[in-house]
Formats: structure tokens, C-alpha cells, sequence
């Protein structure tokens, strides 16, 4: 058996337990193995990094691919605003998504001669997140103090669409061009449900409360998404959009950098390997029978990662997610809407939350986006009295703790979890790079089923999600 | 139904006096007066948006020595009236729309019914759109639009703009263009439809 891969380490932030609070990790503990997502996969992308000079190969990858983008439009007395959010911060420690920042800023400047180049970085629900990052990466002053964090209380903007009037914040077009910088990894397949990935923070991280309402209480499970391509096609965005650059990722790392003037050439790349490769990891998940579920990672609960799969989406692996005939997959805002006040479900067709999940053992995760009905649905315990606090005090999770049970010890809650489930099958959500962090019998489990899976995901499943999807093949080929 | 634990606090030496807290304030319950922001504590909900906001780090939340419970009992009001204003708004009565909080729609439309003519005045009497303050918008402006109030954001706020478009109203030239893409509007639809539907036979699935 593999020795378990370290685990990202704790981060400091207003959002998390002090990261001295975090003595023992999940992977540390006696029985735990990791499995290599090559091994399980072996048609899984080589990667740049992590790897032996990796973020060097990063940084060449991206200054290759932004120079061949056409950057014509952006003159020197021009601004430029580079758009960026803060879930690229959470890939792989980080510093690959920092590392592309700081490239797409040198490349305009060299390509183009203009310097008032600024970066704007949207957050989710965690106001002051990306300020965070900025400071941690040192992008304050890589952008010459330009770099600021943007939220969806901020200024407003009207931008008229096809759909009518939608909202964005006003400092992400205050600039005569906007970069789109973002990435390929897949992240919350039960919102946006791999349609329109690659635009998706149009109607996220860069709009306004208004238009992420619009996403998550008016349009539908399925329709939602469709406000980022109504705001991106609007002619207010189109005339001031000049290009994006993406991290192409795959669970076991970045594959490489992908920049194109055309966004929807460069979705239909993203919609591809992100129904490809992570769907065949969501899928092996899919197999899992019984297991505890542990997080430990510095995120809020569900955006915890294992295999680059979101702990929100295991909890609706026993559906298929990227079948658009399912309309509510066991998690999403929809589904937890339509949950009744005697917590049954107002729908008859929605599936229950991944049944295979016996007990979840937060040993590390944050605050600053509402968990409580994860908590609700799965047995938890959370490690230590100072994290139940932080949850207390979160005004997005006052009722977390109402469902959940405070263990003093990472080692006395997983013994409870062992005892109280019977299962020895443990996943470890800690952004283990390349792999997966298990428990022994779970890596049997997975190394067994992986052939089957990657067959039926190749031969049957695949072929139905890019057909949903419509996505235009000859793009693909163009782009490879 | 909230238990509001916290409460902003300014630290008026680090103030600028700048108003960005009282433009992102779901209840209005914090104001700059004499160039230095104020808190209401009784009309503070403990959302922190002031405190995540203010450029100067001037807002700390504290925990109240005494929480206050804020809601409006559905029972006060004729339960026929908000199945039907939930209906009109396209919503199931039961179903959540605050998912921070908790509130479910018939919280809203109680409120509504009540004499709640703002988001501002829902949120105050209820505590929905005082988590997250992002999700909740739109329903809150559908119920008002539905009891037939005026939507006016609060002058030179930035709390809210304006209600949006939902899957009843896409024009049907969108609807045809994007449906070979993914986006399942009518079955979105219909799933929606059925909820509606449900909410106004009363009871679970
Ligand atoms: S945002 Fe901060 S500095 Fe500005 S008025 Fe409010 S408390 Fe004062
Ligand atoms: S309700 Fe929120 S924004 Fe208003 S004063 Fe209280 S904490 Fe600040």
C-alpha cells in the first residue's frame, strides 16, 4: 500500500480555525493509503504540476498561450481590467492560479505597452476571501496596488440581455477591456451541471446579487446557468471583452494553460474534459457502497476536495450529475429548497443525499457558506469546540450545530465514526495532489471498479453528456 | 424565525465615515451620522455585511449579551391568503428560500400580509436575506411584486436593484435558440410548475 500523499495544509483566514487549532490530519491517522489517480485512470492527462518544476512549466505554459491570443484591441493608454475568482485560489494550493495572474499582467504589458492594468477578484460568499488571497500571493503589489477584492453587495451595474436587465458589479467593467481568467476544473457540477462552465462567473462571482438570485431561485436546476451566457452575450460585455485564459486542470493536476479569444470555442473544450475526466472519478464515486466521509481542507464544508471532486458533489454521487434528463440532483439550492418543514422532500422525484455517506467527520473545513443542510441529512461531528464556535458565530451557518456533535479529538471522532457506522471505508477530502488519501479497504474498492467505470464512462455515459450538451466536436479538434 | 446572536459595532476611530455599511445593509440599521457610522442594535440582524464591507475595518461583530428572536408566526394570518400569494409568486408555501436562515416562503408572505411593504422590512421582521444577503432577493421581490407593493431599492443604495427574469417569463426566441445547449428551460419549467402545484394542494409529496 502507498504511504497517504500530504495533504494541503491549513490556511489562516477569517473564515477557518487558526491553523495551530488543526493538530492531527485525517491522513495521518493509522490505516490510511492513497491511491494514484494515473493508476485508476492511466488515460488521465499528463500534467505540468504538481511536478518537478512545476509551477516554472506554469509560468512557461501561460506565457506561450498568451502569446499567441490576439491582444490587438488592448492599446497603451488602454485599461485592463484581468477578472479573476476565488476558487482558483483553492487549486492545488493556489499558487497555479496566482502564477497565471502574474503572467497574463507581464504579457499584456510586453504585448501591448499598456500599464494600467488592474486585477479584480470576485468571491462567493465569503466577502473578504479574495482580499485574502491577494495578500497571500503577493498580487497587491505584482499589480502595483491595483488588486482588489469585489463582492455582490458591491455597486451595481445594469447590463441589459436578451433575458432583460441583469446585474453585475460595477468595478469589473470599469476598464476599457476585461481578461476573463479562470480555469477548467469542474468544481459545482450540481449547480451549473457542466453547461457553460467556462462562462459560469459572469453570473457569479463577477454579478451582483440580483443575477445570482436569478441563478439560484428563478430560472431553474437546469436553466440556471443561462444568466452568465445572457450577460456575457450582452453588447455592454462583448465590446469591452478581449480574452480569457484558463488553467486547464484535470483531477490529477494542470495539464496546461488554454487562452482564446472565442469563449464559447474555448467552453466546448472545458465542457468536454470536464464531463471526460472528472466524470469518470464522479462516477467511480458513484460506487462507493459505504463509507465515512472526512473533511480536512481549508474551504468551506462542501467546496472541500478529493480527486478535484467537491464534497458538495459526493454527496449526490449515488445520481448521475451530468445527466441533464435527472432535473434535481440530492444537493443543489433547488433540492434543498424544495425539503419540506417536516424535512421530507415537496417533490416527489428527488433522490435522497448519497446514502453511501454512513458519518461525516469535519476535522478542518470553513465557514462562510450555509451548510447546515448537509449536517441535517448526514450524521456529523465536528472536531473541537473552537470550530463548532466559529460555525455559531457565522451568520451563514447559525443552525450548522443544531445537527451536528462536537468531538474533542480528530482521533476520538474518527474512533466514534468506526464504532457508530461499522464501515472501515474512509474518503478523505484534503487536496491531496494526484491522488486520493483512503482507507485501505476503500483503495481495494476503488482500484477494483476503476476499469469497469472508465469503460462505461468512455463507451455509454460520455457520449450522452456531450450530446445533452451539444457540444460542437470540430471545436474540440481545433483547440487540441 | 432568526435568533440574531450578534450585533455590528463601530469603532469610531477607525471611521471615515465613507457609507459603504449603510449602502449594503439588508435593514437600514446602520447610518453615518455626523461623518461616523451608527448602529441600531434593535434593528440589527448580524448579517456582517458592514463588517465584511467597510474599506477601513471599522465594524467588529460581537456577540449580544441578550440574542433577539425575530419571526412572524404564519398562524397570525389567514393561511388561505398565503398559499395564495406563494402561488401568484410562483412558489410552494413550505419551500425555503432563505438558506442561510431558514426561511421558508410562507414566513415571507405572512410578513407580506402583515404590512411588510420592502425587502428591507421583510428581512427585518423575519431575519431571511441577513446570512448570506445574496440568494434570497429574488423571491423576497416576487412575494412583494405578487402583493401588488411597489419595488423601490433604498435611495443611493446598493441593497438591491430590481427583480429579474424567472422561467415563466423567457421569451420563447431564447427558449428555441439555447435549448440544444443544455439549458432545459421548459423541463425546468415544468419541474417548477409541479412545485407550485403541490404547494397549493397543501402537504408533503
Ligand atoms: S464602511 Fe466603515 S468607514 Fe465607511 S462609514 Fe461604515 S464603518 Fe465607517
Ligand atoms: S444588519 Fe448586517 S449590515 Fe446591518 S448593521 Fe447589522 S451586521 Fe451590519
Amino acid at each position: 500500500m502507498r504511504a497517504p500523499i500530504k495533504p494541503i495544509p491549513p490556511k489562516p483566514s477569517q473564515y477557518g480555525i487558526d491553523p495551530s487549532l488543526v493538530k492531527t490530519r485525517i491522513a495521518d491517522l493509522p490505516g490510511m493509503t492513497s491511491v494514484s489517480l494515473k493508476e485508476l485512470f492511466p488515460d488521465l492527462p499528463e500534467v505540468i504540476f504538481p511536478g518537478e518544476n512545476g509551477l516554472a512549466k506554469v509560468r512557461q505554459a501561460a506565457e506561450e498561450a498568451l502569446m499567441k491570443v490576439d491582444m490587438s484591441m488592448i492599446k497603451p493608454e488602454h485599461s485592463v481590467n484581468v477578472l479573476a475568482s476565488h476558487h482558483g485560489f483553492t487549486l492545488l494550493g493556489g499558487e497555479p492560479y496566482a502564477e497565471l495572474l502574474k503572467a497574463i499582467k507581464d504579457v499584456i504589458e510586453k504585448r501591448t505597452g499598456c500599464r494600467d492594468i488592474r486585477l479584480r477578484a470576485g468571491v462567493g460568499m465569503r466577502f473578504r476571501e479574495t482580499e485574502e488571497y491577494i495578500k497571500r500571493y503577493g498580487l497587491d503589489t505584482y499589480y502595483d496596488g491595483k488588486a482588489i477584492g469585489i463582492a455582490p453587495v458591491d455597486q451595481g451595474i445594469p447590463i441589459e440581455t436578451e433575458i432583460g436587465t441583469l446585474y453585475g458589479i460595477k468595478k469589473v467593467y470599469d476598464a476599457d477591456w476585461i481578461v476573463h481568467a479562470h480555469h477548467s476544473d469542474v468544481r459545482e457540477v450540481h449547480f451549473h451541471r457542466q453547461v457553460d462552465k467556462a462562462v459560469k462567473p459572469f453570473g457569479m462571482s463577477y454579478a451582483r446579487i440580483e443575477t445570482r438570485s436569478t441563478y439560484h431561485q428563478n430560472l431553474g436546476p437546469r436553466g440556471a446557468n443561462f444568466v452568465a451566457r445572457a450577460i456575457f452575450d450582452s453588447e455592454f460585455v462583448q465590446k469591452k471583452f478581449a480574452f480569457a485564459a484558463f488553467l486547464n486542470i484535470a483531477p490529477n493536476g494542470v495539464v496546461g494553460v488554454d487562452v482564446d479569444n472565442d469563449l464559447y470555442a474555448l467552453n466546448d473544450r472545458v465542457t468536454f474534459t470536464g464531463c471526460q475526466y472528472y466524470g469518470k472519478i464522479m462516477t467511480l464515486f458513484g460506487e462507493i457502497d459505504e463509507c465515512i466521509a472526512a473533511l480536512d481542507f481549508p474551504c468551506p464544508v462542501p467546496y472541500v476536495f478529493s480527486a478535484g471532486v467537491i464534497y458538495a458533489n459526493f454527496t449526490g454521487a449515488n445520481t448521475d450529475l451530468y445527466d441533464l434528463d435527472a432535473p434535481l440532483p440530492p444537493y443543489t439550492w433547488y433540492t434543498e429548497a424544495f425539503y419540506g418543514k417536516r424535512g421530507k422532500p415537496l417533490l416527489k422525484d428527488i433522490p435522497p443525499v448519497n446514502p453511501a455517506i454512513k458519518m461525516c467527520v469535519h476535522n478542518y473545513a470553513w465557514t462562510g457558506y450555509p451548510s447546515a443542510f448537509f449536517a441535517e441529512q448526514i450524521p456529523t461531528v465536528v472536531v473541537g469546540q473552537e470550530q463548532a464556535e466559529l460555525f455559531n458565530r457565522d451568520p451563514l451557518n447559525l443552525n450548522y450545530m443544531d445537527y451536528a456533535t462536537v468531538i474533542k479529538s480528530t482521533e476520538a471522532a474518527m474512533n466514534f465514526a468506526y464504532r457508530a457506522t461499522g464501515t472501515r471505508k474512509v474518503i478523505i477530502f484534503d487536496g491531496a495532489m494526484g491522488g486520493i488519501n483512503v482507507s485501505e479497504p476503500l483503495a481495494e474498492l476503488l482500484t477494483r471498479k476503476a476499469p469497469a467505470v472508465s469503460e462505461r464512462v468512455d463507451n455509454e455515459l460520455l457520449p450522452k453528456w456531450l450530446r445533452q450538451r451539444g457540444v460542437d466536436m470540430s471545436v474540440l479538434k481545433r483547440g487540441a | 424565525m432568526k435568533l440574531v446572536t450578534l450585533l455590528a459595532q463601530v469603532d469610531t476611530d477607525k471611521c471615515k465615515g465613507c457609507r459603504t455599511c449603510e449602502r449594503v445593509c439588508p435593514v437600514l440599521a446602520i447610518k453615518v451620522v455626523d461623518r461616523k457610522a451608527v448602529v441600531d442594535p434593535e434593528r440589527c440582524r448580524g448579517c456582517a455585511n458592514c463588517e465584511q464591507r467597510c474599506p477601513d475595518y471599522a465594524v467588529t461583530m460581537i456577540k449580544r449579551d441578550e440574542p433577539l428572536q425575530v419571526g412572524v408566526d404564519v398562524h397570525e394570518v389567514n393561511y388561505d391568503e398565503v398559499v395564495a400569494l406563494c402561488a401568484k409568486a410562483k412558489l410552494h408555501p413550505e419551500q425555503r428560500i432563505c438558506y442561510c436562515v431558514g426561511t421558508r416562503a410562507d414566513e415571507v408572505a405572512a410578513a407580506i400580509i402583515k404590512g411588510a411593504r420592502t425587502p428591507e422590512e421583510v428581512s427585518l421582521v423575519t431575519g431571511a436575506r441577513t446570512g448570506c444577503t445574496i440568494e434570497c432577493i429574488q423571491p423576497i421581490l416576487r412575494l412583494l411584486e405578487a402583493a401588488g407593493c411597489e419595488l423601490k431599492p433604498p435611495e443611493g443604495g446598493w441593497q438591491w436593484y430590481g427583480r429579474t427574469a424567472t422561467a415563466w417569463d423567457l421569451p420563447e426566441a431564447v427558449k428555441q435558440k439555447y435549448s440544444s445547449r443544455g439549458f432545459y428551460f421548459e423541463e425546468d419549467r415544468a419541474v417548477l410548475d409541479k412545485l407550485v402545484e403541490e404547494g397549493i394542494k397543501g402537504g408533503d409529496a
